[in-house]
């Protein structure tokens, strides 16, 4: 496994690193638990809701640290409309490509962005809090990487039912039983879901 | 750039003299050995010889001494063949959590196949609790495995008191010990030990990779585990290299012929080592005991706050190779499971880096090395967003 020139370039000297004084938004997703976690700070114009200015901490490895510098690099001077659209695919396109086991780092970059600019949308009555529904759940699961592949379970048609009742999220995937990922995918999964306060209970089926 | 290898636990560099000792066996004795006919008969006589050489080194006899192709290949005859042989004793098994994946892989073969195996716990520093080995011996206990020295913290693991407790059953439980990170690093006496069952591995201690040993106490019996010709083995059928067992016979030789003052050597740098992290960055938790209960060449330190992979790449773009036990850099994307055993946190061990020196290291590169790691922990913990110190 070998990262391009622009991942290490990235991780050796990554851009925007620190924090902003009192950010117009920020967000953290991940935990150390987790093994990797961002922390994302922004100020935004308030009249032409461009981001002006953007930074970033890390807690992780690498690929997390050149993922979360391609990404605060791509969404400044962009308007929140224009940053929301940056897929992880495109962060990590724009490293050169990632390792398919890495590609996770770049799903979290992108996630802490737009919880971010949510954070901003928010604050200044420009969107709600989402509802929660199954779409949501399924949402979440497209942030699921398989590792072997480097693309997410939902896309890879490995979620084969997601049910909510009562507090319990259930999500059953199809994944071969001696795959050295299989844990880490159920980790993953719970994980993502257990952010939702809705979500009381999560019953993982393999 | 100048190569820093601090990777010893993953192999080692062969040491010329290994090199010189293996060519003759390439290039003109090549044959294998064999009755009635001279190149069969001489190269058969260097087996021998070599085979006395080994066993000297553990108080062993020679015809205790199987050349295997590595130490996972013996532990592989070892285990399988003394539990399909010896099956009609008894079906239970005691190991612990953190030992050696060979020993654990194999262990969860023999559980999917009927037998029973009890997995110790260990403690913070990595010594296996002896009080829940004492109550896990029952009746149908015919095997216990541990791992010598811990392939992650190199914890030395009490063998003397385990024989005490093992000898207390009143029937015979066999002793394997996986000793790939002990041998050449340790004395041992199997005998004083009370091991019946031992692998090690040539390419650990300077010598060539693809080659190695079992110790197979006189009495032990073992089923075939590998079905074939018999080349070199009866246990490790079908060819061997002889260069390699050439090889490893002179890694064996270099080890053995210094060995205090080689030993001595490799404790006094990891010493060194880690007094300059402790003393030069602040916030790091040394996994494993300190002191003579741990291999003299092993030093695994967490550094907190940070991730082990970003350390690990950081150091390895300075030259400097070492390993780590953070779920980023391995396999299956899991923190190093004998570091979480031991009570440490995801984030410990995700922030952990092991050292695994040898006689080749010098004081110049450990002070290289820590003035490069204070600068790396440093920059890491800047862009963190756990470190507020």
């Amino acid at each position: 496994m070998q990262y391009s020139q622009k991942v290490l370039d990235h991780f050796m000297h990554p851009h925007n690193v620190g924090k902003l004084e009192n950010p117009d938004a920020e967000a953290t997703e991940g935990s150390p638990a987790c093994g990797d976690q961002v922390s994302i700070f922004m100020k935004v114009d308030e009249n032409t809701h461009k981001i002006q200015d953007v930074k970033f901490l890390s807690y992780g490895c690498a690929s997390n640290i050149a993922t979360a510098s391609i990404i605060t690099d791509m969404a400044k001077g962009k308007t929140i409309e224009e940053a929301k659209k940056i897929t992880w695919k495109e962060a990590a396109e724009e490293l050169d490509g990632l390792p398919p086991v890495k590609m996770h780092c770049s799903v979290l970059a992108v996630d802490t962005l737009r919880k971010a600019i949510k954070d901003y949308e928010i604050k200044h009555g420009l969107a709600e809090e989402d509802k929660f529904s199954t779409d949501k759940i399924i949402e979440e699961l497209k942030k699921v990487i398989y590792p072997n592949v480097g693309e997410d379970i939902v896309s890879l048609k490995m979620v084969k039912y997601v049910g909510f009742k009562d507090g319990t999220a259930i999500v059953d995937v199809e994944i071969p039983k001696f795959d050295k990922y299989r844990d880490n995918v159920a980790e993953e999964i719970r994980e993502h879901l257990e952010k939702f306060k809705e979500i009381k209970d999560i019953k993982i089926t393999m | 750039m100048k190569k820093i290898y601090f990777n010893n636990c993953l192999t080692s560099k062969p040491a010329p003299e290994v090199v010189d000792a293996m060519l003759p066996y390439l290039k003109e004795n090549f044959y294998f050995p064999g009755n009635f006919i001279e190149t069969g008969e001489t190269i058969a006589s260097h087996l021998q010889d070599f085979k006395e050489k080994i066993a000297a080194t553990i108080g062993a006899k020679a015809n205790e001494i199987h050349f295997t192709t590595g130490g996972t290949s013996a532990n592989n005859i070892a285990i399988k063949g003394y539990l399909s042989a010896n099956a009609h004793k008894g079906t239970h098994i005691i190991c612990s959590v953190i030992d050696y994946p060979d020993l654990l892989t194999n262990a969860a073969f023999f559980e999917q196949s009927g037998f029973e195996v009890t997995y110790l716990n260990a403690d913070w520093d990595g010594f296996i609790d002896l009080n829940q080995l004492e109550k896990a011996i029952r009746p149908d206990t015919i095997l216990f495995m541990t791992t010598l020295a811990n392939h992650t913290t190199g914890t030395i693991q009490p063998l003397r008191e385990i024989k005490d407790i093992l000898a207390k059953a009143d029937h015979k439980i066999a002793v394997h010990v996986d000793a790939c990170e002990a041998y050449a690093r340790l004395p041992i006496n199997v005998n004083e030990l009370g091991i019946d069952l031992m692998s090690v591995s040539a390419h650990k201690f300077h010598g060539p990779q693809g080659v190695g040993f079992l110790y197979q106490r006189k009495g032990i019996v073992l089923g075939q585990f590998k079905h074939g010709i018999r080349r070199i083995d009866n246990l490790e059928t079908g060819g061997i290299s002889i260069a390699a067992i050439a090889g490893m016979n002179k890694a064996v030789e270099l080890a053995f012929e210094n060995f205090e003052e080689n030993t001595k050597k490799i404790k006094e740098l990891s010493q060194y080592l880690l007094r300059k992290i402790e003393e030069r960055i602040p916030h790091t938790i040394l996994n494993g005991p300190r002191g003579d209960k741990r291999a003299p060449h092993n030093i695994n330190i967490s550094f907190e706050f940070i991730e082990g992979e970003a350390i690990m790449m950081m150091m390895d773009l300075n030259g400097i190779s070492a390993d780590t036990g953070s779920a980023c850099a391995s396999e299956g994307l899991k923190p190093n499971y004998v570091l979480m055993a031991l009570g440490r946190t995801h984030e410990q061990s995700h922030g952990s880096i092991k050292f695994t020196l040898s006689r080749y290291n010098t004081r110049e590169e450990i002070d290289y090395t820590v003035n490069k790691l204070e600068q790396i922990v440093r920059e890491l913990r800047s862009r963190s967003p756990l470190y507020n110190k």
